[in-house]
């Protein structure tokens, strides 16, 4: 265990997970002094039901919950404007955001305007412009991925500047996460698979980046471990409820894990892909994972090696050379994505070049390459990076990740 | 009678709490004001040798105002890319022109820990020790041209605790390197310097 000169850890939303845990909601938003929520969702969401799951859970309790439907994959403050007013002409009193990461967002900035009693959402720009304390705000995740439930940050578009606009705040944690499999039961194959590599790239740079600190790594550890004992099974074996929570478990305890300690290169160059080719997260995320552990492996050796066992359990770890510890982690990584990619029908991406949209497109195409590497300089995750990853290493990372080839460690600049 | 009453009414004497001030260490106070000059002297001219340093300030809007210093009472350095473009070395007042980028290091101690080189920029950065206002990838690029100033400034044995990655031949090659240190150090501490101390004065 590696102990900094310093570190900060702060992860104070209340978790409840469990497959009954919705019907919990009423008694615990009582507890919040709060009894009229907004619901807040997005149009699939609503789709596949889960919004009646949810009332129906809640619907013994409260007497009744207001359901915004219509946020947008890429929600701006506009957005957010207009659900406030929807939240006031209902005399509402905490809200419930039943989504991915886009419905997350959205409602901290709702949760925002709402209760600092603005007009809009620009009125709270900043760093630490949000510095009272907010509504109460359930987060009901539907996707075991992205692990915002327990971020303090909210990315909320501005159109007419077309900027993403950052707040940052503790007050932006949720007062509660309810963790319940049925809200991710009807998640297709591929998006299961894509959200849970985003997770375990959250709990391995967690685990090996600069920001590492002991609180972090035991969240990182476990998510790890439940992740590699459950992601394949779940695929195989979709129904199953308990896997199902074991997943969602999994991403909230990344999500705790990395808020704290940060991501590196592998979200550095994943944010970039997705900024400049519209790529969704999680399968960037997949795509690039190996290599992130491969560009950092000479300054993390011994760290990335004790990823072995979560991974691969504690016979295999004890049977590993601890000098091959290492590259058996990145070796498994790689298999995992290749029996993803197998157990899905190839709809699974291994490399940035596999990457297509719903008409079969290439997302990614090599000469994207530069103008992606370009713009990981301007991404706050590269900083928590081992090492330092410029414009031209940027570009061979992204080269070998499109063609799907390990990295050529003779041209990594160790310095 | 107890000789220790916790509920006594008796008006306190105050006389006998004095007010604790934290002790200033002019030292450490001249210290990084000394470094925070070379470091904005350094960035000017490196602006003007260095092709990574000039790319950087080039990609700043016209008019780029960076300050840096020490919270809450300084010291500061502040910069300001001039009508021609070039990045120019303002001094060590906090100018009431409002900064596009502030970087507040948050206190003196964090500044000494930086400054004497026991932490690199990009560890300071993830132990929170900064406070940025303005534009993050703007101070992301700050960090860069930071570090490649460390670079040329700094011995090889020190640079390497300042900066992630020490630059090698392949990325900067030795003669380069030393040929580009002496061009910074004639252009940082030479023709202007006492022109700068003048006019700060």
């Amino acid at each position: 265990m590696i102990l900094p000169e310093f570190y900060d850890f702060c992860s104070r939303a209340k978790i409840v997970s469990g497959q009954n845990a919705l019907e919990k909601i009423p008694a615990l938003l009582a507890e919040l002094d709060a009894g009229r929520p907004l619901i807040i969702t997005d149009p699939g969401v609503e789709n596949a039901g889960l919004v009646d799951v949810v009332k129906q859970a809640i619907a013994r309790g409260l007497e009744s919950a207001p359901v915004y439907s219509d946020v947008p994959v890429d929600s701006d403050y506009h957005v957010v404007d207009k659900i406030a007013g929807v939240y006031r002409e209902n005399q509402c009193d905490a809200i419930i955001a039943v989504g991915g990461g886009s419905v997350i967002d959205t409602a901290k900035g709702v949760n925002i305007v709402v209760s600092l009693g603005g007009k809009t959402l620009l009125d709270y720009q900043g760093a630490g412009a949000v510095r009272n304390k907010l509504n109460p705000l359930v987060i009901l995740p539907t996707t075991a991925g992205t692990g915002s439930e327990m971020t303090l940050v909210a990315v909320i578009a501005d159109p007419e500047r077309r900027e993403k606009m950052l707040f940052v705040s503790y007050f932006l944690l949720p007062d509660l996460a309810v963790l319940d499999a049925r809200l991710t039961r009807t998640l297709p194959d591929f998006i299961t698979a894509a959200t849970a590599m985003d997770a375990l790239s959250h709990a391995c740079e967690a685990w090996y980046c600069m920001e590492k600190n002991p609180l972090s790594d035991t969240l990182a550890f476990q998510a790890i471990d439940l992740i590699s004992q459950n992601l394949l099974y779940v695929i195989q074996n979709p129904e199953d409820t308990q896997a199902r929570l074991a997943l969602a478990n999994a991403s909230t305890l990344a999500g705790a894990a990395f808020s704290n300690s940060m991501v590196g290169m592998v979200h550095n160059l994943g944010h970039s892909t997705g900024a400049v080719c519209h790529v969704p997260h999680g399968n960037c995320m997949a795509a690039l994972l190996p290599y992130g552990l491969e560009y950092n492996l000479h300054r993390r050796d011994e760290i990335i090696g004790q990823l072995l066992l979560p991974l691969a359990g504690p016979e295999t770890y004890a049977a590993t050379p601890r000098h091959q510890r290492a590259e058996k982690t990145i070796a498994l990584i790689r298999q995992l994505n290749q029996d993803l990619h197998d157990a899905i029908g190839g709809r699974h991406p291994r490399f940035l070049s596999e990457i297509r949209d719903r008409d079969g497109r290439r997302l990614v195409e090599k000469n994207m390459l530069p103008k992606i590497a370009e713009k990981a300089l301007s991404d706050g995750a590269r900083v928590p990076n081992p090492e330092e990853l410029l414009a031209e290493d940027a570009q061979m990372v992204l080269e070998h990740a499109w063609q799907g080839t390990p990295l050529d460690r003779t041209k990594i600049k160790t310095g | 009678m107890n000789r220790f009453t916790p509920f006594s009414t008796a008006p306190a004497d105050l006389g006998h709490y004095p007010e604790i001030r934290p002790k200033t260490s002019y030292f450490r106070k001249a210290y990084i004001a000394v470094m925070l000059l070379v470091v904005g002297r350094g960035l000017e001219a490196a602006a003007r040798v260095d092709p990574t340093v000039r790319r950087i300030f080039e990609q700043m809007p016209d008019g780029f105002c960076l300050c840096v210093g020490v919270g809450p009472a300084g010291p500061w350095m502040m910069a300001k890319k001039d009508k021609k473009g070039r990045l120019r070395y303002l001094g060590w007042h906090p100018r009431a022109a409002k900064a596009h980028l502030r970087l507040t290091i948050k206190n003196l101690a964090s500044a000494m820990r930086l400054f004497t080189f026991q932490e690199s920029t990009a560890q300071a950065f993830n132990y929170d020790r900064f406070m940025v206002e303005g534009s993050l990838p703007q101070a992301l690029a700050f960090m860069r041209a930071l570090d490649r100033v460390e670079v040329y400034l700094l011995p090889k044995i020190i640079a390497r605790r300042a900066v992630k990655r020490y630059p090698g031949n392949s990325e900067l090659p030795g003669w380069k390197k030393h040929f580009n240190r002496i061009r910074i150090y004639l252009r940082a501490f030479f023709p202007d310097l006492i022109r700068v101390i003048y006019k700060n004065i």
